[in-house]
């Protein structure tokens, strides 16, 4: 039997994928030059191997299926294409999980380990679960890391992801993190600017044995873009703490109109959207 | 009698024209995560009017102005209107990487008009460097803006 025979059925089930346009332009061009039979053949066997590797480079990062596991070892990265709206490269040492691929929704499971996303399409196309809750795409660029406790690190470059466990949400723009807990779920976002002290503070935030009150660091520590760690701040400190945030927030800028204190303290969500949307412009 | 009614017109002509124009026409600027919009994600900055009555009918143009190895040069910049707020816009960075950079807006609401100067440095716009005119920044304050913007960059 042919041995081409063999190889047919195996690409039929590759997906096609154009080659560089600059492929066959210097092809054409060595073809032109030289006419001798024996390079011809040489040339036309180097265009096929490298249309057979497309072929292959296609095949791994748009055949995926759900269900479908990921592993990279200590030195081995990939890059697994998101459908139509972008790409996740895979760092050494993770291990994720193709639960749902569909044109509405892309979803992964990161095991542990690190993944970079870049995504470009309308919000909640794509998803990642981990074990401390889900990382929702608002058009953006990310990196998530999660070890093997489950305890993960949010960092967004480009646009606004949203993490999510149960009934608490995170909203983490550009430029800012947010660190991860399981059974805990996302904790409140910070710029990666914001000063070290007020970093700290917040891993302190509900730790009783503190030596100073973390929500007096913050508070202190606290700048303008740094409202984005406060508005988050108002909606999980005590109810009797709330006033101490609000008001940290008024004195570093301007309450907007339709913003009201009792509606704000009583964590009114169209009063918070409506101020966040307006905090945002100092982000 | 007449006095007291001009003088009622008046006020309420006023109270009508304050509450048409509350404050100044002028630009707020921000970060692309303001706008919400997985479109504007990798714009350079993005602004919106401030007390234009009628923000589509706006007048907004936005230039770079930059110096590149001692030399002044000039690039018109298109402003992108957003889609999902009146009065919001992003700009694109189409100017060469290389070189000190601002970008001078210049826009007109109705009667009134506003600029602003938007220093960009290496991660974005340097919010603390923003300057803002009641009318177009003259060739002066850019000039200016620009020679102090080594300086700001290294803050």
């Amino acid at each position: 039997m042919d041995e081409r025979e063999d190889v047919k059925p195996m690409l039929e089930h590759l997906p096609l994928v154009q080659a560089p346009d600059a492929i066959w332009t210097s092809i054409e061009a060595a073809l032109d030059q030289h006419h001798s039979p024996a390079r011809r053949r040489w040339l036309w066997a180097f265009a096929a191997a490298a249309v057979v590797a497309l072929l292959a480079i296609g095949y791994w990062s748009v055949g995926r299926q759900a269900g479908q596991w990921i592993e990279t070892d200590s030195k081995s990265r990939t890059t697994v294409r998101i459908g139509e709206i972008g790409f996740v490269e895979i760092e050494p040492g993770t291990r994720v999980r193709v639960v749902t691929e569909r044109p509405d929704e892309h979803r992964l499971m990161l095991a542990r380990g690190e993944i970079r996303a870049k995504i470009s399409a309308p919000p909640k196309l794509f998803f990642v679960d981990t074990a401390s809750g889900t990382a929702v795409d608002l058009g953006c660029e990310y990196t998530l890391t999660d070890d093997e406790l489950g305890r993960g690190l949010l960092q967004v470059t480009k646009g606004w992801v949203s993490f999510q466990w149960k009934h608490l949400e995170s909203l983490v723009p550009a430029g800012a993190s947010c660190r991860t807990y399981p059974k805990i779920g996302p904790g409140i976002p910070y710029f990666d600017d914001a000063s070290q002290r007020l970093k700290e503070a917040l891993e302190n935030l509900g730790v009783e044995k503190s030596a100073d009150d973390p929500l007096e660091i913050i508070l202190a520590e606290a700048r303008v873009r740094d409202t984005l760690t406060l508005w988050h701040l108002l909606q999980r400190v005590p109810a009797g703490d709330r006033a101490r945030v609000y008001d940290r927030i008024a004195a570093l800028t301007p309450v907007p109109q339709g913003v009201s204190r009792e509606r704000a303290l009583k964590l009114d969500p169209d009063t918070l959207k409506l101020w966040k949307d307006e905090l945002a412009w100092k982000w | 009698m007449l006095n007291f009614k001009l003088g009622i017109a008046a006020l309420t002509f006023a109270t009508l024209a304050a509450w048409a124009h509350p404050g100044t026409f002028a630009f707020t600027i921000g970060n692309p995560v303001a706008s919400q919009d997985f479109h504007f994600k990798t714009a350079a900055f993005l602004f919106r009017t401030e007390s234009c009555a009628d923000p589509a009918k706006a007048q907004i143009t936005a230039t770079a102005e930059g110096v590149v190895k001692g030399a002044r040069q000039s690039v018109p910049l298109k402003v992108m209107l957003a889609s999902t707020k009146p009065g919001v816009y992003a700009v694109n960075q189409s100017w060469p990487a290389e070189g000190d950079w601002v970008v001078s807006l210049r826009g007109t609401c109705g009667g009134a008009s506003a600029g602003a100067i938007v220093p960009m440095g290496p991660k974005g716009f340097i919010r603390e460097s923003l300057e803002f005119f009641p009318r177009p920044a003259t060739d002066a304050e850019i000039d200016a803006s620009l020679k102090a913007l080594p300086e700001e960059k290294n803050k």
